[in-house]
């Protein structure tokens, strides 16, 4: 995590209710000081609602929302000082460039130089120096996007919310601006919420992650823990990759548990995440670059290479078991197999884990 | 939630008032006169009814709107199909032939058609060169003069949702059906007469409804022999000064428009493209 | 369809031919009606002259007539945009049970026919002896136009996307300013369209000033009601030609602001 030098943004059992669906289960979050934060999960769960919140456009059902030292729940939008990037952009078409950027300082009532002054220097900042006479409507899907995020810094916000900024780009061009958000990020150093569904973008970005689902959040941590230890079998599935055949736990003893998996045919021992206990409903964690493929007969588990996608560097088998479980397996070996061929399989105990199912 | 309610009021509201105060009260107003003859709450309505006069106009009302319909239907396939077809400037010239019309006044547009189907007018001599009459037609004053005056100013009615609805047929319907071995002739009558349809039911309904509620053109180009409902209305007051006979021949009126209304946005679905939002 | 057979294609382009001409032809024949040096119409004129627009220009009442028209209409006008805008923008913010049926109270008085309206209007402006005021004439021109501001502001308020009020106000801007800034610019073309349609509506109404307007109030197309069935001669055509040159401006104006919306939305 990035040194922080206090707390930017506080929120206390913050809810947001329709009627008697709840977007949003009341949530704790605290994000430091120059952070920056990525709200991850699918649509529908819930970030999209918790980032509406904090900018005020939604008004809350409950709980509180503080910036720095001041409780901001009840202030309107636009009194919170936040910068806002919108999926769409939301460029003001009728304007200039530098219109747009000069819009939130003519709100906040700056002299006419300093705007200038500042517009200039924005525009700098995302490398777009001399674009400011052109029309939003004559800049590229990419340039367009600099404009919404030089807009949203130009006003120095508290906090710079961004929802899915990349959404509108296509694939490469995303790879690209994902590096550029980071160097900018690192330059301005402006407390940062970043909503996306997209995982990738989430661990090249983020200092710590916010995996949301189901209207809370599942689970808050960096890239690296979310991925090593997923609090329950939808992390594990939404970051990377992985197996998560069912599991019946028997006993947990000091942090390890044992196990049956149906689906392999055999009882494992593995680390469990708290919530794993017997008769709860769990599931084993097998990351397809875990699951080695044996050179030895005899040892592991037995299963039928169902296909082989080749994809360069690695090699990628889908597998079935006798169990009749369909696993992804990936990596350096086995070049020379073929669908069809029976092989056994194995992993490494530390390299699994057991979690809480929370169900489809 | 509630300041935007309010806010939302406050917005709607000088429009809402004048609405209500210039057009809704008055016709509640005036229409509640109907029930208000000295003869008894429904004696209007009785003689409505009852009249032969009365009930010929209502006849003749529904018997014009109809034919106008027909024949405005009729005249407009052609020049909607082409309109649907053409690209560039003949499309522009087309549409602008069709749409500019509309802007005309429709006094205007009445008064222009008196000049041209008065008796010793531009039409008269025109059918006596060529010989098909030697006398001069009597064309306006009656129902031929009714009847070209408001199919002119109707057809645009006609022609724009007709166009609409040929403009939507995918070209490659076509294509398809013809690829089918079906032939000319069939793919006319299965597929495209079918899905332009609904255009011409929606035209239809417009003209139907515009012409039972025409005044101008039917007072001018019909004189005393051509008589329609609005004439009628007008009649009861400026000769009659009859209000409950005029407010009773209103609500018959509106309510032949009403049914009409319902059955047009029940059955077509007009109210989607009329207040798409 | 460009494999219909070669006669039938002949054959709806001479119809379409002759549906166009008789649709426009018949409005221009006005036209050289109003060039007769006669003093009663004959078309085409055996002599031409300009003789009858002077007549027209120099009559104190057809003077007055035009007048009252541009007068009143410039008023309904005046009276009919600022409201349907509000309304409009009201409608884009309301509730879909409350939009519907403010809309369908707005649109009412295009549906229900005109006479009904006149008829209904000038019982209650007689009731409360109003009729044949200018006040009167303003209001319920003012309603037959409201609909189309309604309409075309309505259109392009779609144009207004819904993320620019939210990051205008994320921007440090207030309900007004935003108004001014963001949704003002967007709509105008829609307003204008709107305000030259309220404009035309009012010059050509006919039906409803007949009834209401009196001697003083009296409008273009009420004057040219009365005239049209006692004289033959061509100062009419010309007050005719005067309504048809205003509109022509008109359509011309609200084609060129059609395209502006139309570039926007």
């Amino acid at each position: 995590m990035i040194e922080t030098t206090g707390l930017a943004l506080g929120l206390r059992g913050l809810t947001k209710r329709y009627g008697a669906v709840t977007a949003l289960e009341p949530t704790d979050l605290d994000i430091g000081a120059g952070e920056f934060l990525t709200l991850l999960g699918p649509s529908g769960s819930g970030k999209t609602t918790l980032l509406n919140l904090i900018a005020g456009y939604t008004d809350p059902s409950g709980g509180t929302i503080r910036i720095g030292d001041r409780d901001v729940t009840r202030t309107p939008a636009r009194h919170r000082n936040i910068g806002m990037v919108f999926q769409s952009y939301a460029l003001f078409p009728h304007m200039t460039v530098a219109q747009n950027l000069a819009y939130g300082l003519e709100a906040r009532r700056v002299p006419k130089p300093e705007i200038a002054r500042r517009v200039e220097a924005a525009l700098a900042l995302v490398q777009l120096e001399g674009y400011g006479t052109r029309g939003v409507q004559q800049m590229s899907g990419g340039q367009q996007q600099r404009v919404a995020v030089a807009r949203a810094l130009v006003i120095e916000p508290d906090v710079l919310l961004m929802d899915e900024p990349l959404g509108a780009l296509d694939r490469q061009l995303r790879r690209q601006v994902q590096v550029e958000l980071r160097r900018l990020h690192l330059k301005h150093g402006r407390t940062t919420i970043y909503v996306t569904h997209d995982q990738e973008e989430a661990l090249v970005l983020s200092d710590r992650i916010a995996v949301m689902g189901k209207g809370r959040i599942q689970q808050l941590g960096t890239a690296a823990e979310l991925y090593a230890r997923p609090a329950n079998s939808f992390i594990a599935g939404f970051i990377g990759e992985s197996n998560l055949p069912e599991a019946k736990v028997t006993e947990v003893t000091g942090g390890m548990a044992s196990a049956e998996v149906p689906a392999l045919g055999l009882t494992v021992r593995a680390p469990v995440m708290p919530g794993v206990a017997p008769g709860a409903p769990a599931r084993l964690m097998l990351r397809p670059e875990h699951l080695r493929i044996l050179p030895d007969a005899g040892e592991g588990i037995e299963a039928r290479i169902a296909e082989v996608i080749y994809l360069g560097e690695l090699t990628q088998f889908g597998l079935e078991t006798a169990g009749g479980a369909f696993l992804v397996a990936r990596g350096m070996e086995g070049r020379g197999l073929r669908q069809g061929d029976i092989v056994r399989l194995g992993w490494s105990p530390e390299e699994v884990l057991l979690v809480p199912d929370t169900g489809p | 939630m509630n300041g935007r309610r309010i806010e939302v009021l406050a917005l709607l509201a000088p429009a809402l008032i004048l609405t209500l105060v210039v057009f809704v009260l008055p016709l509640v107003r005036f229409l509640s006169l109907a029930f208000t003859a000295p003869e008894g709450t429904f004696a209007t309505f009785v003689a409505l009814a009852e009249s032969p006069v009365y009930r010929r106009v209502m006849l003749n009302s529904f018997v014009v709107a109809a034919v106008v319909t027909a024949i405005t239907a009729a005249l407009a396939w052609p020049l909607a199909y082409l309109l649907a077809r053409v690209r560039g400037l003949w499309f522009t010239l087309m549409i602008y032939g069709v749409l500019f019309p509309l802007w005309i006044s429709i006094l205007v547009r009445t008064y222009s058609w008196m000049l041209l189907l008065e008796r010793h007018g531009p039409v008269n001599r025109a059918i006596q060169a060529m010989g098909i009459s030697d006398t001069p037609l009597p064309l306006l004053f009656n129902h031929t003069g009714v009847l070209v005056g408001m199919v002119h100013v109707l057809l645009p009615y006609m022609v724009l949702p007709l166009y609409g609805a040929m403009r939507a047929i995918d070209p490659r319907l076509m294509q398809a059906s013809d690829g089918l071995g079906a032939g000319l002739w069939q793919s006319f009558r299965r597929i495209w007469l079918p899905l332009t349809l609904p255009g011409l039911a929606g035209g239809a309904t417009f003209v139907f409804l515009l012409s039972l509620g025409f005044y101008i053109t039917p007072a001018l180009l019909g004189g005393r022999t051509s008589i329609m409902l609005p004439t009628l209305i007008v009649a009861f007051i400026t000769e009659h000064f009859n209000w409950p006979m005029a407010a009773a021949a209103s609500i018959a009126l509106l309510a032949a428009v009403a049914v009409l209304m319902l059955a047009a946005t029940r059955f077509l679905k007009l109210d989607r493209g009329m207040f798409a939002r | 369809m460009n494999r219909l057979p070669l006669p039938w294609r002949i054959a709806a382009n001479m119809a379409t031919a002759a549906v166009l001409a008789f649709l426009v032809a018949p409005i221009l024949a006005v036209i050289p009606a109003s060039f007769n040096k006669a003093s009663f119409i004959y078309l085409p004129p055996k002599e031409w002259s300009a003789l009858w627009y002077g007549r027209f220009f120099d009559d104190a009442e057809w003077l007055r007539a035009l007048m009252n028209s541009l007068k009143l209409a410039t008023l309904a006008t005046l009276v009919a945009v600022p409201l349907g805008t509000l309304a409009a923008i009201g409608l884009s913010r309301a509730g879909r049970g409350l939009a519907l049926a403010s809309s369908a109270l707005f649109l009412a008085p295009m549906v229900v026919p005109i006479v009904v309206v006149s008829v209904a209007i000038y019982r209650s402006a007689l009731d409360v002896s109003m009729n044949g005021t200018l006040l009167a004439l303003t209001l319920s021109h003012a309603v037959l136009a409201l609909p189309f501001v309604v309409i075309n502001v309505g259109i392009s308020l779609r144009a207004v996307n819904p993320a620019w009020p939210l990051a205008a106000a994320g921007l440090g801007a207030g309900p007004w300013r935003i108004f001014r800034t963001i949704t003002l610019p967007v709509i105008l073309p829609g307003i204008a369209g709107g305000a030259v349609f309220s404009f035309m509506t009012s010059f050509d109404e006919a039906v409803l000033t007949i009834f209401l307007a009196d001697h003083s109030t009296k409008t273009l197309p009420v004057k040219l009601w009365e005239t049209v069935r006692l004289e033959f001669t061509p100062v009419l055509a010309v007050a005719a030609v005067v309504m048809i040159g205003l509109s022509v401006a008109l359509f011309v104006l609200a084609q060129a602001l059609a395209r502006r919306n139309g570039e926007k939305a």
